[in-house]
């Protein structure tokens, strides 16, 4: 779904294909009001604004005859399939050359995994950040929303948009299988290259850095909710931490040595620094004291206007209120249900190109007779023929 | 054939993951991509593990070699006017410039898109910064992904919800905004194809980052909630999550929650899971507590590998919950050619990862090591700005090439 939410917000006209009954995306929660139905569910709103929808009833030659069609018609087919078994529709059918084809295998096509049964938990399994999510004393933990079919939308987005730039050289389409598993594996970093490096595996640390045996959070409470503060070291990020240490010392949080000292150097002075530990858990304690008595909007308001690694842990509330991203022009306004709200929608600010929200998600086949009439010049009398048979 | 983007030339001014990453893929597709960095100012990137061996060392870096791989690297000192210029010349010679600089830093250096749509008019460029090159805090806010996470809402989301936020893994946004930035570049490419207009595209990190959890953003706009933390559970399936094995912190997440795969789980554990009060839907949700009792006590017999392959042989979605070693040695990564051994003169042997997609017709170069700090410099100076040898010299001895 993002990888068509995507390629239609850049303005290409997308239409999405669903079986008569609807697309698994429109069973995805949250749903309106909380309560469900296919035109109700939330996460299939977000991921299918600006797109046309049909349904087609693949099961049928006729549906299968008409996608065929409608193929020809389009620069680019994008399709998953559920396992290496299933034969994709754009491998059985006969493309045109100028087709684009972009085919989302779970796992490796032909690796022992290939034939694997996956959800977006499996995949995310398999991606190497679950397992270094959360905190040692309970399991991995996950967003409580799906990450994986993210990872893999936006990873198809690009591969398509490079073919696309093929193309425009010699006018010839091509296939591009993506792997949805090495795809969300971005989410784990340079993790999958630990073992080559001769490196010991990581262990999961609640997302802090472990120097002279001490684990440095990076999040902290404050008084009205939570705060980011990151503790880093090195010629790039040593200053900053020096002038969060010198903030606690100044407001009494932190011994004024301490916050008067030069931490860039701290983690290779650790080895030959008696107490390192002890100097680091001051400076974490000082932090937190600091950081304990100041509301979100005031530690970050000092944060940037003293140049910090600080910033609020915002939730959706914070974001709607935030006067940066308003003034940016992020959001797009939008009316749905009787409800008038916005939307972050301009992941990208463009000097000549402006990310609009033209059309909302398509009700189910909303655009079926539309498509087919202009596309493929259908009588009327067809479409209703194919709705009688279910084929639409 | 020639790769995706074969001919197409990128000047890199970023640093860190969210530019470097971004260039990568460009990297990948064929682009000729030249960054540039600086001896005197190193990339932060190049201070991160993991390490080759585990010795500390500005060219020991591999993370630097996974994100910068296939690049060339021309060292420069950019708070020199000549360094300044050169830039310039480079940006006649390139299509596309990225850059990561805190918004007030290139006005400093006079570098921004207005300077160089001047020496190159159909430029496509892209500044990518935590919060954006406009709005009242935008010369403010500097900074690191793991606050772009925490302010495009994704932190507060990720922990359990009786205890304080953890946020996701590593400096989220580092690797959500990158996706945005290349979709966003090859889009603008497309169109200079045919309409012969360059673009700026200013994308801050933790926009980039609300996209990926915009179902949240529409739960709040649509039924005002705010969502909140939900751990490891997935709240309308059961079961569904990840469940002990053994060994230290060793997980399988298994998705047993279609009643295919629920009949098919039922059979492979056996035992007291056959109790009726499990035949439903509705009544596993009602008793998930013991549904994921009865299942720990079956999957605390096995390693995690284990567990997977005796449940997806069965018909169960499964999958063990992977970490560093697992991941090196899933014959799924091993077999699809994903890790590349590279010969660097420093370190030696490594492994990086390669694409995540292949092209049927027009393959991706085969993946390269990263550059040492200003390896090209000679090289780019003279074939993709016109410099003769005796001005390099020159640079070289005022201490601009640095």
């Amino acid at each position: 779904m993002l990888a068509g939410s995507i390629l239609a917000d850049l303005g290409a006209e997308v239409v999405v294909i669903e079986p008569p009954g609807g697309a698994a995306g429109r069973r995805m929660e949250p749903f309106l009001e909380n309560t469900p139905g296919l035109e109700r569910s939330l996460t299939w709103q977000a991921l299918n604004r600006n797109k046309r929808g049909i349904t087609l009833n693949l099961d049928t030659l006729d549906g299968v005859d008409l996608l065929g069609s409608l193929s020809g018609k389009f620069d680019v087919l994008v399709e998953s399939v559920p396992t290496a078994a299933t034969l994709s529709f754009g491998e059985r059918a006969a493309l045109p050359s100028k087709s684009i084809h972009c085919l989302i295998h779970p796992f490796f096509r032909d690796g022992p995994k290939a034939n694997y049964l996956q959800s977006d938990l499996i995949l995310m399994a398999a991606s190497g950040s679950m397992g270094m999510s959360g905190e040692p004393d309970r399991p991995p933990i996950a967003f409580p929303f799906p990450q994986a079919m993210m990872e893999t939308g936006a990873e198809a987005a690009i591969a398509v948009l490079a073919a696309l730039n093929a193309r425009d050289e010699d006018g010839v389409g091509q296939r591009i299988r993506v792997s949805a598993r090495l795809a969300s594996m971005v989410s784990a970093f340079s993790t999958p290259v630990v073992a080559g490096s001769g490196n010991p595996e990581a262990t999961r640390s609640s997302g802090g850095a472990v120097i002279a045996n001490v684990t440095v959070p990076n999040i902290f409470p404050c008084r009205d909710g939570y705060a980011v503060a990151v503790i880093a070291f090195g010629s790039a990020w040593g200053p900053m931490t020096n002038r969060l240490a010198a903030w606690a010392a100044e407001e009494g949080f932190l011994r004024s040595e301490l916050g008067e000292r030069d931490w860039s150097p701290f983690p290779v002075q650790v080895g030959t620094s008696n107490g390192a530990g002890e100097q680091l858990e001051s400076l974490i304690a000082g932090i937190q004291g600091l950081l304990s008595r100041k509301t979100k909007d005031e530690l970050w308001a000092e944060g940037r206007r003293r140049s910090l690694l600080v910033a609020p842990v915002m939730d959706m509330a914070d974001i709607d209120h935030s006067p940066q991203f308003s003034a940016r022009g992020l959001w797009n306004d939008v009316d749905w249900e009787s409800r008038s709200f916005r939307i972050p929608a301009r992941f990208a600010q463009m000097s000549n190109y402006s990310i609009s929200t033209r059309s909302l998600a398509p009700m189910l086949s909303q655009h079926s007779a539309e498509v087919l009439r202009d596309e493929l010049q259908l009588s009327k009398d067809e479409i209703q023929a194919l709705f009688v048979h279910g084929v639409i | 054939m020639s790769a995706p983007l074969e001919g197409i030339k990128v000047l890199d001014l970023s640093w860190v993951m969210v530019g470097p990453f971004s260039t990568r893929y460009l990297a990948d597709l064929g682009a000729d991509v030249v960054k540039v960095e600086s001896s005197t100012r190193i990339d932060p990137l190049r201070t991160l593990g993991p390490f080759k061996d585990g010795v500390v060392g500005p060219e020991r870096s591999v993370s630097y070699h996974n994100l910068n791989a296939g690049k060339r690297s021309i060292a420069l000192n950019l708070k020199r006017a000549e360094a300044q210029d050169i830039v310039k010349r480079l940006t006649r010679w390139a299509d596309i410039v990225v850059e990561s600089f805190t918004p007030r830093v290139l006005r400093g250096l006079a570098l921004t898109y207005e300077d160089l749509k001047l020496v190159k008019p159909n430029l496509i460029m892209v500044s990518t910064s935590i919060g954006g090159q406009t709005g009242p805090y935008a010369d403010e806010i500097t900074g690191v992904g793991t606050m772009g996470a925490s302010l495009s809402g994704a932190t507060f989301l990720m922990g359990w919800p009786d205890r304080p936020p953890v946020g996701p893994f590593g400096p989220w946004t580092d690797e959500v905004a990158p996706r945005f930035i290349v979709s966003t570049v090859l889009a603008a490419l497309h169109r200079r194809r045919q309409t012969g207009e360059g673009c700026y595209i200013d994308l801050s990190q933790a926009e980039a980052g609300m996209q990926f959890i915009l179902p949240a953003a529409w739960e709040y706009g649509v039924n005002g909630a705010i969502p909140q933390r939900r751990g490891a559970q997935a709240l309308l399936r059961c079961p569904c999550g990840p469940y002990p094995t053994v060994g230290v912190d060793c997980w399988v997440a298994i998705d047993g929650s279609a009643p295919t795969h629920w009949e098919a789980l039922r059979k492979t554990i056996g035992g007291p899971i056959l109790d009726d009060r499990y035949d439903t839907l509705i009544g596993r949700l009602r008793h998930r507590e013991s549904v994921d009792d009865v299942i720990t006590s079956w999957t605390t017999q096995f390693t995690a590998e284990d567990a997977e392959v005796q449940l997806q042989k069965a018909g169960v979605p499964a999958h063990s919950v992977v970490r560093a070693m697992q991941i090196a040695a899933d014959p799924d990564i091993r077999l699809a050619g994903h890790l590349t051994t590279i010969q660097d003169p420093v370190i030696g042997q490594a492994e990086i990862e390669g694409p995540r997609f292949r092209f049927e017709r027009t393959p991706t170069p085969v993946t390269r090591r990263g550059p040492l700090i200003g390896e090209h410099s000679h090289e780019v100076l003279t074939t993709c700005a016109a410099f003769s040898d005796s001005e390099i010299s020159a640079l070289a001895e005022a201490g601009v090439l640095v």
